[in-house]
């Protein structure tokens, strides 16, 4: 059923560099500031007794067509950046700027055109579509959704939709349960290109599926980028699965980002700590090349009650006594290059 | 269109289920029978062929005695018609029920004291189960009173679910206030004391609203307090339904609360309630008939089953057929709802086929 668009080995997205943007391009998509605070509820009157800073004041920006990778472990806010971007939770602070509009203060009743620029696509298919409608209504209903085009026209798109993610139109009228883990996260990925968007917050969408077809759907994602020129949001909780699709890095730890970088830079030149201890885990194939393992001290502090300062210094193997007090903010150390760290390490 | 194969393996272990299927199919055919029931339970003739002419009177209004040669002119007696014929043995026929008795009409019997046995005990030809303390026929009230009872409760169980799931279903998806308060109000709601308050209503609606309207007020009663049991599984399943993937799936492709309400989470909640509907038909049968049996139930002369007991229970010497013949009809009936309720259930219960695997 699967036709493999491209070759078995993922394309290295890195070593082509002619394809990173150039940064004089209007971003499509900045962000400022942007902090999501859950209240953490208690009591028969379900009054907020604390909050919990999923995301704790992030920028980023993704130019058109680029893939920016966001990488950290469990628990960080990956997702809940991803959400707050298409409103599925409602940012606390910040801004959220698309083609120049701030989606953080657009009213939801009015997203609606948005939706059409900005898709998702989730980490497990087997939840994100529904067991009750047909590939072909799931794939329609964008269409239907947006008052595009009449029943003919929709079922003709649907068609066209299976086989551009590589599945046959006999697909069409089969329910999501009846494929396997990859070809459910095509008929996703199909969902999400129907619209033709801009951009796609990508959410682990490939750590659900076996390691024998994680390549081809990232294959299949760097294909639909080219032909499309979509930007991701590529959401992934190690820097392994990120490198081969991403333009750019980012790194997040407890809410903040603590680096961003080219795909290539960061990976030569990690700086600060965290990362170097994110990237010492991935198993190196070179035995030559075997980078020191560093492990971690201690668990990552709860969001509900972050640490005062530096979020990393609880962990850090550098800590200092203005780490304890002074919260780093990014800082460019060379071009294309931030860390947050108080000390060039 | 194709069934979804999971429905689709639900129905089939269902019809494999051969007790709960065929009691199913039973209760079909009888409420299906019991539609017709004015032709197979009835004092009126199915067809008359009198002076060359053909009559129906099943259905219509009644035809005076007068039109067949009777001298008097209120609705004719198909069964002195019947043996009229008979004697005179002319081209002149008619077609009787073959219980030929309606569940209202009280037949008096010369030597014959009400209530009268069944016909096989010695009592007055054609009364199957005898006659009940005010001479009506046993049978008829039986199968009418069935009727009543298939009818009023899946009319009640779909105005239950309606309100419940509606409720509950707006109570999961906005949570917060709207939940809070629907609790609450739910909580307050269910401690009102249901038979009193029956008792009260019914003793303040007045004598001369009509049998349908009684029996209209009954079933809204019974629904407003039967409705908040729904509540609590829909909100929860609605809860459920929402945070999953699929609903962000359908807010980030931009679709309005009634589309992700009616199109995505109500479809995947209903299934499991499907196996809730057998038990709910069983409890609405049960206390329709025991509201009967206490007088605050479906008002007279409407055939009923608690009724009957009623009578039976205070007969209990003298005529043991009215209670013998209304429990055995009542079991009957409730094993037959609890055969295809357990049958339901196997077949479609959740743990056993998960959506996903
Ligand atoms: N709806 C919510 N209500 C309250 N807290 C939440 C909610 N969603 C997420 N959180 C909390 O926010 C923090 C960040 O969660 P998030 O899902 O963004 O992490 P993540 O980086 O995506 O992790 P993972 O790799 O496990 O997906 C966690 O501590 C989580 O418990
Ligand atoms: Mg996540």
């Amino acid at each position: 059923m699967i036709a493999s668009p491209n070759g078995s080995s993922p394309t290295a997205r890195s070593s082509a560099s002619a394809s990173t943007p150039s940064t004089v391009d209007a971003p499509l998509l900045e962000i400022r500031g942007l902090k999501v605070h859950f209240p953490v509820k208690g009591g028969i009157f379900l009054r907020a007794k604390a909050s919990c800073r999923a995301v704790d004041g992030i920028d980023l920006t993704i130019h058109p067509g680029e893939t920016l990778g966001l990488v950290g472990e469990s628990g960080c806010g990956k997702s809940t950046t991803g959400k707050a971007i298409v409103r599925l939770v409602e940012p606390t602070d910040g801004e959220i700027l698309f083609q120049g509009r701030n989606l953080a203060e657009i009213p939801r009743r009015q997203l609606k055109p948005v939706r059409r620029e900005i898709q998702m696509i989730f980490q497990d298919p087997a939840e994100s579509l529904n067991s009750r409608h047909t590939v072909a209504n799931i794939l329609e209903e964008p269409f239907i959704i947006h008052g595009i085009g009449d029943a003919e026209f929709r079922r003709k798109k649907a068609l066209e939709l299976l086989e551009r993610v590589g599945l046959t139109a006999a697909a069409a009228d089969r329910f999501p349960f009846e494929f396997s883990g990859g070809q459910r996260q095509r008929i996703g990925i199909a969902r999400a290109i129907a619209l033709e968007p801009r951009l796609i917050i990508c959410d682990e969408p490939v750590s659900a599926l076996d390691v024998s077809i994680q390549s081809q759907v990232l294959n299949l994602l760097l294909d639909l980028q080219r032909e499309m020129g979509l930007s991701y949001l590529f959401i992934a909780h190690d820097l392994a699965v990120v490198k081969h699709i991403s333009d750019r890095v980012a790194v997040m730890y407890l809410g903040n980002i603590v680096e961003i970088a080219g795909a290539d830079e960061i990976y030569r030149d990690p700086r600060h700590p965290y990362t170097r201890a994110l990237l010492s885990a991935i198993p190196e194939p070179d035995p030559r090349r075997k980078r020191k393992r560093i492990v971690l001290s201690g668990d990552v502090p709860s969001p509900i009650n972050p640490p005062p300062g530096c979020p990393f210094h609880t962990r850090c193997p550098h800590v200092q006594e203005q780490c304890r007090i002074q919260k780093p903010a990014l800082r460019t150390t060379t071009e294309g290059h931030e860390v947050a760290c108080h000390f060039d390490l | 269109m194709r069934l979804n194969p999971l429905t689709a393996k639900k129905l089939r272990r269902f019809r494999s289920i051969r007790r709960g299927y065929f009691s199913f199919l039973l209760l079909c055919g009888l409420s299906l029978i019991s539609l017709l029931g004015e032709l197979l339970v009835n004092s009126r003739a199915i067809v008359v062929r009198y002076e060359g002419k053909w009559y129906f009177p099943t259905y219509g209004d009644i035809i005076p005695g007068t039109t067949f040669g009777f001298d008097y002119s209120y609705e004719t007696n198909y069964r002195d018609l019947r043996d009229r014929f008979r004697q005179e043995g002319g081209d002149n026929w008619l077609l009787m029920p073959p219980i030929a008795f309606n569940p209202y009409e009280n037949t008096p019997y010369e030597g014959v004291f009400k209530p009268a046995p069944p016909s096989w005990l010695g009592g007055p030809a054609g009364h199957l189960l005898g006659t009940d303390t005010t001479g009506r026929d046993i049978f008829a009230r039986l199968f009418y009173g069935f009727r009543v009872a298939i009818f009023f409760a899946l009319a009640f169980t779909v105005l239950t679910y309606l309100v419940g799931i509606t409720i509950g279903c707006l109570m999961g998806f906005f949570g917060g206030k709207v939940d809070l308060f629907g609790q609450r109000l739910i909580e307050i709601w269910s401690n009102i004391p249901f038979l009193y308050t029956v008792i009260i209503i019914f003793s303040v609606i007045p004598a001369t609203f009509t049998v349908p309207v009684r029996i209209f007020i009954l079933l809204v009663i019974l629904v407003l307090f039967s409705w908040t049991g729904m509540t609590y599984y829909m909100r929860t399943a609605t809860y459920r339904e929402k945070a999953r993937d699929y609903t962000a799936a359908a807010i980030v492709l931009g679709a309005g609360t009634g589309r992700i309400i009616f199109n995505h989470i109500l479809p995947n909640t209903i299934s499991t309630i499907v196996t809730f509907i057998p038990f709910t038909v069983a409890a609405a049968i049960t206390s329709i008939t025991a509201l009967d049996f206490l007088g605050f139930g479906l008002p007279p002369p409407t055939p009923s089953l608690g009724e009957l007991l009623k009578q039976g229970t205070q007969t209990l010497t003298t005529a043991p057929w009215i209670v013998s013949s209304a429990f055995a009809a009542l079991v009957f009936i409730l094993t037959l709802v609890t055969f295809v309720g357990e049958a339901v259930r196997e077949a479609f219960d959740p743990k056993k086929f998960t959506t996903y695997e």
